[in-house]
């Protein structure tokens, strides 16, 4: 990184003299007096009733920690996640601004939507401090038909399943009755497949779904999962970020034979197969950039299971001109940060009807042809919705073994529940 | 203030304040003629107006039409205080004549004398009256406002001048229970201590009405002073420049005026241009930085706001939006103002008010302040700064002194129409 002027640092401290600390780590004078500003608000009001010496010790204390590069959230304690003050801590990665403005604006093309299911489910895996499925609830709230949210938070971390249920509480609003929509967090392992060894702290998706009576169909994926490949973790994060921000949240874990750039992409496939099972019609998954949007596209269109794929930027909800990379569009203004993917009714719910975009056989068919995405009530089945995949996409092996699964993993709690 | 529970909105006060009697608005009148008298221009549109009125009320006694109803309304203020001004006038005629009148006993004279004194005031009242609901309502008086200050010429003690100048709303809103936030505070060091130089603020004052109570403030304030910063003591002097916008909260606009292509407030969301400043590099979970800053520029008019000050971008960009409303408005009705007047000063040459004008000075010294537009000055220096009520005199005459204006203007178009 390069030296600072020794001009700036002389007018930071004209300034205030704590102000030249920040600027290592914040590089530029405005954004160095914004954060010490913030310390200064967090420090008055911890510090509320005790002496100006007892709080001047304590804000120098804090722009140290800050100094040597531990992130402000973490100091504070909170990050805005679009409109969302979301707790923050140690050992959970912070909340970044790309990803909800890509679920706000996921959220705003929904909450318009005609034709959504009474309960619209949705499913965030790595969820983290929980950030994406209050955000999407709080979004969604003032949607003009009232629709049922069911939201579903998953991540190995049990340190983010905590921070997300007091994140939970934290916001939920206590005057609202909240029959309009249920949120959970729910332990598993995303890349562990069904047929693997299963444990109670590392289940599969589909056996901790079914362990937990979580329904087995979901409408709306999201995901921001570990994106970053060893030399990415390398040569592009910040220090901040390395020295102070969980590795499992970022880098995904090595496997043999893997490249470097295959590393970095050890979700998707795992993500889009579980999309599949569980159905859904609408897919969003973070990246790093357009090369990687770029794999996941094409992942993505090889699989042929859906009928639209496009690549959002930092901000979609910017208009910018019309642009294609390999065939996909590009949507807002910024990096690429994520790829969106919808098949069956999802493409009515986005108001992509008339995008007939792509790709595979289902959109090859005259409209008229194609199946008619509605949902026979089957009174028997837990989970009421057929599959309209079901007899006709290359996955026709439905994880009947989650049912065993679902019977070792009560075993394995009532075995826990004895020993202690 | 009477039983509001709500401490904050009270309304009541500003309506209080707008409408407390100020004899400086008489004043005027001392020019051409004793103070109950009214120019006869006005005295005529009055009259004129009433027999509308008769006509109107009238026509409404033979089936309802709602526009005439609508403007009975307006006209009804008018014409109840043209009744009251009739009634002054005509008391204050008859005691007159009756000590005039030879006749009278020496004990009666003294009685009517007496009274004569009392029926000048309630007639000067009246003409008041008469003259305020004769003159248009200032079309954003209902608006909450906000007031941007600035340093201007004068450096650092500019710059301290300024901070003073902000306390010293803010202790005349809270004196008065009036609701204020500060919507930006920027001084050089990035905290809100008193006494450290201010390089610009915004405080918002929420509370409906503020506009018609604050318009007067806009201007070139003056302080000449010893500054802290002087070693010599010399009397320095220098200014800090007070704009004041009406707010267009979306509670007192109604969200169709903002989404009205007609109103000041419309900005199509297609001619804005949103930057959201963020740390350079790959982003994602790649960084993690605080920055949090929007900046919007509205490209007809390449007329740019941003705003930092909360660590939440949508935050940010909310305050961002009402601003650069406010702007707008502001440019759009100057504009506007701009063509009313050069039609009006082809008749009256109305001093034009606006960000360039010296308006008031501070002087430390003499502990003295002078408002240069109604030439009325204080001495009670400190209460003025303290927000106090000498403050309020002070806002009082210059109100007085822009009705004034307002009523030469009003007259040169009377003139204008009979030519
Ligand atoms: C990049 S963070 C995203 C957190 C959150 N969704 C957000 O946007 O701020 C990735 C998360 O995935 C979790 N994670 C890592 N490996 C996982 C796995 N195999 N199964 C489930 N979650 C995993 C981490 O604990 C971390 O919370």
């Amino acid at each position: 990184m390069p030296r600072l002027p020794t001009s700036l640092l002389r007018k930071a401290r004209a300034i205030d003299p704590l102000l030249p600390r920040l600027l290592g780590v914040c590089r530029e004078l405005r954004a160095a007096q914004n954060e010490l500003r913030w310390l200064r608000e967090y420090a008055d009001k911890i510090a509320r009733g005790r002496s100006g010496k007892a709080h001047r010790t304590l804000l120098r204390g804090m722009v140290e920690n800050r100094a040597s590069g531990k992130p402000l959230q973490y100091i504070v304690g909170t990050e805005y996640f679009g409109d969302l003050e979301i707790k923050c801590r140690p050992g959970v990665l912070i909340p970044r601004q790309e990803t909800a403005a890509s679920v706000t604006h996921l959220t705003h093309l929904l909450r318009s939507a005609q034709g959504l299911p009474d309960e619209l489910r949705v499913l965030d895996l790595c969820t983290g401090t929980g950030c994406i499925p209050l955000l999407f609830k709080h979004e969604f709230s003032d949607a003009p038909h009232p629709v049922r949210l069911r939201l579903l938070g998953i991540d190995l971390s049990q340190e983010a399943l905590d921070l997300a249920k007091q994140n939970l509480e934290r916001l939920q609003e206590p005057d609202v009755d909240d029959e309009s929509s249920v949120i959970n967090f729910l332990q598993a392992d995303v890349l562990k497949e069904s047929w693997d060894e299963q444990t109670v702290e590392r289940p599969c998706i589909q056996a901790a779904l079914n362990f937990s009576r979580q329904p087995q169909f979901w409408d709306v994926l999201i995901s921001n999962p570990p994106y970053i490949s060893p030399s990415g973790y390398w040569t592009t994060t910040t220090r901040s970020v390395r020295g102070f921000e969980p590795k499992l949240a970022l880098v995904p874990p090595a496997s043999e034979g893997a490249t470097d750039t295959d590393q970095g992409d050890t979700f998707y496939p795992r993500l889009l197969t579980i999309a599949s099972e569980c159905e859904a019609k609408i897919i969003l998954l973070e990246v790093a950039d357009m090369k990687q949007a770029l794999r996941v596209a094409n992942l993505a269109r090889r699989l042929n299971t859906c009928t639209g794929i496009e690549i959002w930027r930092d901000q979609p909800d910017q208009k910018s001109g019309t642009e294609h990379q390999d065939g996909f569009p590009v949507i807002g203004t910024g990096n690429a940060r994520s790829v969106l993917c919808w098949r069956g009714p999802g493409a009515a719910w986005l108001g992509k009807e008339d995008e007939l975009n792509v790709m595979g056989a289902a959109t090859d068919m005259p409209l008229s042809l194609q199946p008619q995405f509605t949902y026979p009530f089957v009174e028997s089945s837990e989970d009421s919705r057929s599959s309209y995949l079901e007899d006709r996409t290359m996955h026709n092996h439905r994880p009947r073994g989650a049912y065993k699964l679902f019977e070792a993993g009560r075993q394995l709690v009532s075995q826990d529940s004895k020993k202690k | 203030m009477t039983s509001t529970t709500t401490p904050w909105i009270c309304r009541g006060c500003l309506v209080r304040l707008a409408r407390r009697p100020a004899r400086h608005h008489v004043r005027f009148l001392t020019q051409t003629a004793a103070p109950e008298s009214m120019p006869p221009a006005l005295v005529a549109r009055a009259r004129a107006i009433a027999a509308d009125h008769k006509q109107l009320t009238d026509k409404l006694s033979q089936g309802f039409d709602a526009r005439a109803a609508k403007r009975v309304g307006e006209f009804s203020s008018i014409l109840h205080a043209l009744q009251k001004w009739d009634q002054a006038n005509e008391s204050v005629a008859e005691l007159t004549s009756l000590i005039h009148d030879p006749t009278t006993d020496a004990e009666l004279r003294e009685l009517a004398a007496d009274d004569l004194e009392a029926s000048r005031t309630a007639l000067a009242d009246a003409s008041q009256s008469l003259t305020t609901s004769l003159v248009p309502v200032h079309p954003f008086a209902h608006l909450p406002c906000l007031i941007e200050i600035r340093p201007g010429a004068g450096g650092s003690e500019a710059a301290i001048f300024a901070g003073d100048l902000l306390r010293m709303y803010q202790a005349f809103c809270n004196r008065n229970h009036v609701r204020n936030t500060l919507l930006k505070y920027e001084n050089t060091n990035g905290t809100q201590e008193g006494g450290v130089p201010l390089s610009e603020a915004i405080l918002e004052v929420a509370s409906d009405g503020a506009y018609g109570i604050f318009r007067c403030e806009a201007g070139v304030h003056r302080v000449q002073r010893v500054p802290v910063t002087e070693t010599k003591g010399r009397t320095h002097t220098s200014a800090a420049s007070v704009l004041v916008l009406p707010s267009v909260e979306e509670r007192s606009l109604g969200e169709e005026d903002v989404e009205d292509p007609e109103s000041d407030y419309y900005i199509d969301p297609k001619e804005v241009k949103t930057e959201i400043m963020r740390a350079r590099g790959a982003g994602g979970q790649h960084v993690n930085t605080t920055e949090s800053a929007v900046r919007l520029t509205h490209l007809p008019t390449s007329i740019s706001v941003s705003m930092q000050d909360s660590r939440s971008q949508p935050k940010n960009k909310e305050k961002a939006w009402r601003l650069l409303r406010s702007r707008l408005a502001q440019l759009r009705r100057e504009k506007r103002e701009e063509d009313m007047t050069a039609m009006r000063r082809s008749v009256v040459g109305v001093a034009k008010m606006g960000r360039g004008d010296k308006v008031r000075t501070y002087n430390w010294g003499q502990q003295r302040v002078t408002d240069h537009r109604s030439g009325t000055t204080v001495h009670d220096l400190d209460d003025v700064m303290a927000g106090g009520q000498t403050l309020d005199k002070v806002m009082e005459s210059v109100r007085g002194w822009l009705m004034e204006k307002d009523v030469e203007a009003l007259l040169a178009e009377e003139s204008l129409t009979k030519k």
